[in-house]
């Protein structure tokens, strides 16, 4: 057998390595999935009043959707009614706060920052973090904490330790504003996906 | 005029009075409150931001996917064993299959490599280009090594074909060609603008859902049957709708070496013929684009392993 | 029999996986509308929350658990379809049809095992002819082609017999029968196909048409007759029309011009 390649061959290995070349000078090292919070319509400002959008529950095929609330701290009010902690249009229970929570899944802790004046529990900061154990991205909380009724602090992120990376993410194909897409792995991690 | 007007008012007055009964809430503060307003020594805590698998993980995948290739060539090429491919294929369907739950995969990087050739905007991860591109290398040389015992979808239909028929040829040749369709609909799709692109492939993967052991009903239901099939039909996906399948027939064809049935050491017995479940034995010769190097031909063959061995005793 | 296990296994593994989606949509179904229910008779009072809570922490769990139930199941159907496959019996090999090209075809040469009884003889004749040669050793080759003569080849019976009555020693038999090749040790068809091996016929492809004949006939490996002892094939020389090559003799009938396809013809209405 001769050890020589045949013409055809370099040929096809000299277009594969051009294509490829071509490929690599423009490749990225890592891509990975990111909602776009200033698109997707849970968390897009003006978007009030319409139907709170579960497509990332509905669609991710991992089984608790690998999407989840996350509560930016920086930008969060800390209020002690918080809209997307409680159900602030339930009745109003007899400490003074709404008696329904909002979430479906009981995700959000609340807890006080230092003491709580007993008089005035208002007047005093409280923290809210999501479980993520619990949560699955329905986004109720993100609709209700948008301008106006909040500061927008909670926003829907893909946790990338949870998702299998799909090529044909299936939330993508389903998401009616093209929120969820494809980015190099430092800048979603950073959170520089954000559109300008 | 005036009464108009009035009217005017009166509906925005009572606009405003339902728009407050809907939002009895206001928001308490315009503003987050930071570290300093808060006091007492409060620390905002970090938002967890989980990070992407390992970067090392995904290149230890590519080299898998090499290292694999070439246990597949040597086993065919020099080891001529069944036996030996047939632990590649079980590992392949564990690692690459229900490991890594079936990405990334070269079928599916066909559309990525579409979309990043007419899309500017698009990011390639490098480790996808080396996916799509690894196996056509290989099968310019050595022929479709990547779908014998690399696979997993292969490795998987040939893991479960049991009793092989054979394809009468014309129907065989004819559903051929759906492979190519497929290729042509899958790029079609690809090329599409963002908003409506789709990766057809990956949706309709019939066997990714299995690997995952969760998806749409549909999906599980078309891969078990394609498996119930595949233990009579030798690999229904790899030979009439894989389109990576077309790319690499196409390939294979330059290739010089692969399976191979000996001149000097040959029967003409036809054994290997009546073995191979693909039809990729025309004239006692295999076909490169049609091998999909499962060494069955080697199994059946009189000449090969251990028969050899049994004369030489006698 | 643990391949018939294993079988079994996944059967059930996968009766138990559809049973278990079937009863997740229904029970999915009639979930939704308890939830939706509850939905509506909160806005009404407020009290009932803690019971809409908790049939969502129910959903929240039947779904974990039914995760887990479907990771074990399809666990034990991934390892009972491994078992299933790798107890699979193998399809038995075939022996190949067609002989060896190496193994050529010699006639006489040392006793080959026939595939058909050798047919009873009558040896009344051996002791005649030995009464007609004589009993020396120089009497051996008159012997042979007297006994060959009458039964067309060199029955082992016979040659037997001619050991006990003369002084002839089976060694010499086994010498002389085979260093000429016009004695044969095996029985002889009833007619003989003579296949010429001549370069015309070579070149023409008397390999092919030899190898069709006796695919044909069905004679085994390493003999020239047919079970049924109807032809006897032999590889001759030159028969002295190569313009016919390739060209078959049977009996005194000669055939040209063969193809394989066409090589089974020329036994005419023998065959």
């Amino acid at each position: 057998m001769s050890k020589g390649f045949s013409r055809r061959q370099v040929v096809a290995v000299t277009g594969l390595g051009l294509t490829a070349g071509f490929l690599v000078k423009k490749a990225e090292g890592q891509v990975v999935w990111q909602i776009d919070s200033k698109s997707c319509v849970n968390s897009k400002l003006g978007e009030v009043g319409v139907k709170v959008c579960d497509l990332c529950v509905k669609e991710c095929v991992v089984t608790q959707s690998a999407v989840r609330a996350v509560n930016e701290f920086s930008k969060c009010g800390r209020c002690c009614v918080c809209p997307a902690y409680f159900n602030v249009k339930s009745a109003v229970g007899k400490d003074g706060l709404p008696s329904e929570k909002l979430c479906p899944r009981d995700a959000i802790l609340r807890k006080p920052i230092g003491e709580v004046d007993p008089n005035d529990p208002a007047n005093n900061f409280y923290e809210y973090v999501i479980d993520e154990a619990k949560c699955d991205g329905c986004g109720k909380c993100v609709m209700a904490c948008k301008e106006p009724a909040g500061l927008g602090s909670i926003v829907l992120r893909v946790r990338h330790d949870l998702c299998v990376n799909c090529n044909n993410c299936a939330i993508s194909q389903a998401c009616p504003k093209d929120a969820i897409t494809q980015w190099p792995a430092l800048k979603a991690v950073l959170g520089l996906s954000e559109t300008a | 005029m005036s009464r108009l007007w009035a009217v005017v008012a009166l509906l925005c007055a009572l606009t405003g009075s339902v728009w407050a009964q809907a939002l009895p809430y206001e928001r308490p503060v315009d503003r987050a409150p930071q570290e300093k307003s808060i006091g007492g020594g409060y620390k905002t805590p970090d938002v967890q931001k989980p990070l992407p698998r390992k970067g090392w993980l995904e290149i230890t995948d590519v080299v898998l996917l090499a290292a694999a290739m070439g246990v597949s060539v040597w086993i065919v090429v020099k080891r001529r064993n069944r036996r030996w491919l047939m632990a590649l294929s079980a590992t392949s369907v564990a690692y690459f299959g229900f490991y890594r739950e079936g990405c990334v995969c070269p079928i599916g990087s066909i559309q990525n490599v579409t979309v990043a050739l007419t899309d500017g905007h698009y990011h390639i991860p490098m480790v996808v280009t080396a996916t799509f591109f690894l196996p056509l290398l290989v099968a310019v040389f050595y022929g479709r090594a990547f779908c014998g015992g690399v696979c997993a979808l292969g490795s998987l239909q040939e893991l479960v074909l049991i009793r092989p028929v054979q394809v009468p040829k014309k129907l065989d040749r004819a559903l051929g060609w759906l492979k190519y369709v497929y290729l042509l609909a899958a790029i079609g799709f690809a090329v599409l603008p963002l908003a409506q692109r789709d990766f057809v492939i990956c949706r309709f993967d019939p066997f990714v859902s299995l690997f995952r052991r969760s998806g749409f009903a549909h999906m599980l239901a078309l891969g078990a049957a394609f498996l119930v099939l595949g233990m009579f039909v030798g690999r229904p996906y790899c030979r009439y709708l894989c389109p990576y399948g077309g790319l690499l027939a196409w390939f294979s064809r330059l290739s010089s070496r692969g399976v191979s049935i000996t001149p000097n050491k040959e029967l003409d017995c036809g054994l290997c013929t009546d073995a191979c479940p693909y039809g990729a034995i025309e004239k006692m010769r295999a076909v490169r684009a049609n091998c999909l190097y499962c060494a069955r031909c080697y199994e059946a063959c009189p000449r090969e392993g251990p028969l050899v061995q049994l004369r030489g005793q006698a | 029999m643990k391949g018939r296990a294993a079988g079994v296994v996944v059967l059930v593994c996968v009766a138990a996986l559809t049973a278990d989606y079937a009863v997740k949509i229904a029970w999915t179904a009639a979930s939704d509308v308890r939830v939706a229910a509850l939905q509506e008779k909160v806005r009404a009072d407020a009290g009932l929350a803690a019971a809409l809570a908790a049939e969502q922490k129910k959903i929240a769990d039947f779904n974990q658990a039914r995760r887990t139930r479907i990771n074990w199941l399809s666990l034990v159907l991934i390892v009972a379809a491994a078992a299933f496959l790798v107890e699979q019996p193998k399809a038995p090999r075939r022996i190949p049809e067609k002989p060896q090209k190496a193994a050529g075809v010699r006639r006489g040469g040392k006793p080959v095992v026939t595939g058909a009884a050798a047919p009873e003889i009558d040896l009344a004749f051996v002791d005649e002819v030995v009464a007609r040669e004589g009993r020396g050793t120089e009497a051996a080759i008159p012997i042979l082609q007297a006994i060959q003569a009458h039964y067309r080849y060199l029955p082992d019976e016979a040659l037997r017999r001619v050991c006990e009555l003369t002084e002839i020693t089976p060694a010499q038999i086994a010498g002389t029968s085979s260093f000429y090749s016009r004695f044969r040790r095996s029985p002889v068809g009833e007619h003989i196909v003579r296949v010429c091996h001549g370069t015309a016929c070579h070149v023409a492809g008397a390999r092919q048409i030899t190898d069709e004949l006796r695919r044909e006939l069905k004679i085994a490996e390493g003999e020239d007759t047919d079970p049924s002892r109807t032809f006897t094939i032999e590889e001759v020389a030159c028969l002295g029309c190569c313009s016919l090559a390739p060209v078959v003799m049977v009996d005194e009938h000669t055939a040209g011009n063969l193809t394989p396809a066409t090589a089974c013809d020329a036994l005419g209405e023998h065959a």
